[in-house]
């Protein structure tokens, strides 16, 4: 009667594979429960695909090791239960390979735009295959010379080449991070690039340890009960340290889970800082709208922008007038502060110029190549042309709308009901400071759209005086 | 309008609140509200909902300053004035597409002089790129007027302009081009012509209401008629708009089967219509609606089929020319017209054994032709309407 050791079933296996399963809920949970409580949009495009992949992935890796090692008791009567299968592929390239595979892309992609500055120009349909191309090779090649044994062990001379795989991805990532780490991230990335590769080279280690005991003290009972089971709960572990949102999707790794304490998902610019850039404050200066004046004088202003937002979204042309906003929030950022710019840039990038993104804009394929190969992100003229482009585009099919629209008589009716309240507490003011302008100017010099309009009252009280 | 209507209504309420003794005028103004209200329920029943779908630049928004001039009271001087910095815009651009276009050819072709503007129009080329380039036209004044026609008949942007179809020359450019002197006068005032040859990509969605047989409501069907954007990312908004739609009137440029997307220079603008119009008829909602197919831009089809073979296309790729002329163009014509209903019918499954489909050849440039059209469209929609009551 062969014991649990060699056929799998002991109460320890049992332990382990229950360890297993609540990781990988765990693992789904952190995945999917932002977007739940918080009610976001699936992402499109790869920072759908890569976490996507990587859960994927967890999930081989996992019953890879389950069906592999013996832990479950069951007879190999079919071909997909051969261990072939499940030891070479499903753990190798369709597991611990698209981990490493998925996490080495993701770097990459953070080592070209903020290092290089530029987009990664291969994309990721094309550069995960190639990632995983040393993998599928060695399962190949494992699988034509056939070393496993009827117990799926692989002996020591192809275990140690075959945990080289892993160590060597490691490094590759580890020399990434090492060129990226002196980097300011606003995200977390970095601490969950190094979390990643420690939680990797522990789990490595030990699986090292394990896997070569496994195989070399086969006949020891307890032994093999022992390390299948460390080893499988090395992996639940794994799974659910290394996954993370903050490379792909920034803004939902920003935000608490706690719905009480996150305020709704914040946009790209509140989350970097970007002064100004939520919703209109009471300091906010009104604005004697004319219709003569050229629109992007007017759109500087704050409310007859948000105002106009809300017309052209009410007529389904709203993601040029929002793309506007935020290159207009990309101008407030410093040049000598490229992270930021970076990810303001990569932002409006995702949201507004590649082809399907969810607010796409409408310009020529020229400007839009322009933008998508261009070598130097943090450019200030970056979105020159196309913000052009698009403000041709308003003032030639909106602007003549939205003066006769409700939305206008809206914002005159707020502009003629704020100054007069404005008046009188200029009035009152003037009792009590002369120096009005410096009272009111805002400290933040990059604050540089703030010059005060002035109300036909005031006299030239016009510039800051800093 | 439903709802500003309820909106008024509601004030209408709100201000005559008068204690009891206006419990009795409480009670008749609500009984004539919501008599009203019923009113204009029936009424927004009997609205017909027509959209206006196609590619970029195939003519949907002309077909819409076309409707707005037959049934509506037109332009007035106002809107006509409006229309002018959208023209100059338009010459600029021109101007712009084609110089930088002479540029790049130049490059391209690097062994022949072909495209290389002579040396006196180049300074002048390069200041009215700039100008083109701006975000702010200046107006055209007489002296940018003669930069301007130096440069267009300058040999190589004739050149260019004769290679126009791989760059993105609007095709207006000939006709403001020779009428470049009267658009730079002082007291301009755009014509119905100017206007409906100017160019502005449309973005969103525009709507019009109208009725084709003169004001009186009761006697015409009241149509409604929607304008959209035709570039990739404008067609994600259409959805909102399926809902509930009496026909489609699909606007397909046929003279535009040797140019690319103005969205996606690699993609053919026949092939992409081939492919809109296949997805819109696959749509759920048109089940019932019905297909009323505008092979818009004839003139220019006229005009190009002598010179330019349809096979470029790799749509009409088995296409064979039999003659030259008159008879040619009409050939062409109706190749082109059997493949769009080629298209329609192996599109159609049972559920769409009583859609109406109609193809029509248009110029929507043409007012007359645009107005027989759409008395045409008009007629059809009506014999539906009855038929679908049961009285046919």
């Amino acid at each position: 009667m062969t014991g649990c050791d060699v056929i799998g079933g002991c109460p320890t296996d049992y332990v382990a594979i229950s360890v297993a399963i609540i990781s990988f809920i765990l693992l789904l949970l952190r995945s999917t429960l932002p977007f739940l409580i918080h009610k976001i949009p699936r992402p499109k495009g790869s920072s759908f695909w890569l976490p996507t992949i990587q859960i994927m992935g967890s999930f081989n890796l996992l019953l890879s090791l389950v069906m592999s090692l013996n832990v479950v008791r069951f007879h190999r009567r079919h071909w997909w239960q051969s261990c072939y299968i499940w030891a070479v592929w499903v753990n190798g390239p369709l597991g611990i390979g698209l981990l490493l595979s998925c996490r080495l892309i993701q770097a990459a992609h953070l080592y070209s735009v903020f290092i290089k500055k530029r987009l990664f120009p291969v994309r990721s349909y094309v550069s995960l295959p190639l990632a995983l191309l040393p993998w599928v090779a060695w399962a190949g090649f494992l699988h034509i010379t056939l070393p496993l044994n009827n117990r799926c062990h692989m002996g020591t001379q192809w275990a140690v080449p075959y945990m080289c795989f892993p160590v060597l991805y490691t490094a590759a990532l580890v020399c990434i991070t090492r060129a990226i780490h002196h980097i300011e991230f606003k995200f977390h990335e970095l601490k969950d690039l190094w979390r990643g590769i420690l939680v990797t080279v522990f789990s490595i280690g030990a699986w090292v340890v394990l896997y070569v005991l496994h195989e070399t003290h086969e006949e020891t009972m307890w032994l093999q009960v022992t390390t299948r089971c460390v080893l499988l709960v090395v992996a639940s572990f794994l799974v659910v340290a290394f996954f993370s949102v903050s490379f792909s999707q920034p803004l939902v790794s920003a935000i608490s889970l706690n719905k009480k304490e996150s305020f709704n998902l914040k946009t790209m610019g509140e989350a970097l800082g970007i002064h100004d850039s939520g919703l209109f404050s009471q300091d906010d200066p009104t604005l004697d709208a004319n219709p003569n004046e050229p629109l992007d004088k007017l759109l500087l202003n704050k409310r007859f922008r948000l105002s106009f937002m809300e017309f052209a979204d009410s007529c389904l042309a709203g993601e040029s007038v929002h793309f506007y906003n935020e290159v207009q929030q990309l101008d407030k950022i410093p040049v000598n502060d490229p992270v930021k710019r970076i990810y303001m840039v990569r932002h409006i990038i995702e949201k507004y110029i590649t082809t399907g993104a969810p607010m796409e804009v409408n310009i020529s394929h020229k400007t839009r190549q322009e933008i998508l190969t261009s070598p130097d992100l943090a450019h200030p003229n970056l979105f020159r042309n196309a913000a052009n482009e698009l403000l041709q585009l308003i003032s030639m099919n909106l602007a003549k709308d939205y003066w006769s629209s409700v939305f206008f008589l809206k914002f005159k009716e707020e502009s003629a009901m704020r100054n007069v309240d404005h008046e009188l507490q200029q009035v009152n003011s003037w009792k009590n400071s002369p120096r009005l302008s410096s009272v009111h100017c805002p400290n933040d010099p990059f604050y540089q759209d703030h010059i005060p309009r002035d109300p036909p009252s005031h006299n030239g009280h016009g510039s800051c005086l800093v | 309008m439903l709802d500003t209507v309820v909106q008024n209504m509601g004030l209408l309420c709100s201000r005559h609140k008068r204690g009891n003794q206006a419990t009795t005028e409480e009670n008749d103004k609500a009984a004539e509200i919501e008599r009203r209200i019923e009113q204009e329920t029936k009424a927004e029943k009997h609205i017909q909902k027509l959209l206006l779908l196609g590619a970029g630049e195939s003519g949907k928004s002309t077909i819409f300053k076309q409707i707005k001039l037959l049934f509506q009271t037109g332009f007035d001087e106002r809107e006509l004035q409006s229309y002018t910095s959208v023209i100059h815009a338009n010459v600029y651009q021109t101007i712009k597409i084609l110089h930088d276009g002479a540029k790049e050819l130049a490059l391209s072709d690097a062994g022949s002089s072909k495209y290389d503007l002579s040396i006196d129009n180049k300074e002048i080329g390069e200041k009215l790129s700039e100008i083109g380039g701006r975000l702010d036209y200046p107006r055209l004044t007489e002296e940018l007027v003669q930069d301007i026609l130096k440069i267009w008949s300058d040999p190589a942007i004739q050149e260019t302009y004769a290679r126009g179809n791989e760059l993105q020359v609007p095709d207006c450019a000939d006709y403001f081009m020779e009428n470049l002197q009267r658009l730079s006068e002082a007291n301009y005032i755009p014509t119905k012509e100017d206007v409906l040859h100017a160019r502005v990509r449309t973005t969103g969605v525009v709507e019009i209401q109208f009725s084709p047989v003169g004001e009186n409501k009761k006697s015409g069907e009241v149509y409604r008629l929607y304008d959209v954007g035709g570039q990739r990312n404008e067609r994600r908004k259409w959805i909102h708009l399926f809902d509930g739609v009496t026909a489609v009137i699909f606007c397909a440029a046929i003279s535009e089967y040797d140019q690319t997307l103005f969205e996606d220079e690699n993609k053919n603008r026949i092939m992409e219509t081939k492919e809109l119009f296949e997805w819109v008829l696959k749509q759920k909602c048109f089940e019932k609606t019905s297909f009323m197919l505008f092979l818009n831009k004839f003139d220019i089809f006229e005009k190009k089929v002598s010179n330019v073979p349809l096979n470029v296309c790799e749509w009409f790729k088995d296409y064979q020319p039999v003659s030259t002329g008159k008879q040619e163009v009409e050939h062409a014509y109706e190749f082109v017209k059997k493949k769009f209903e080629e298209l329609y019918y192996q599109n159609v499954t049972c559920d769409h054994q009583d859609r109406v489909f109609k193809i029509y050849r248009t110029t929507a440039l043409d007012q007359k032709l645009v107005k027989k059209t759409f008395k045409l469209v008009d007629e059809t929609l009506r014999r539906r309407n009855l038929f679908e009551a049961g009285l046919l």
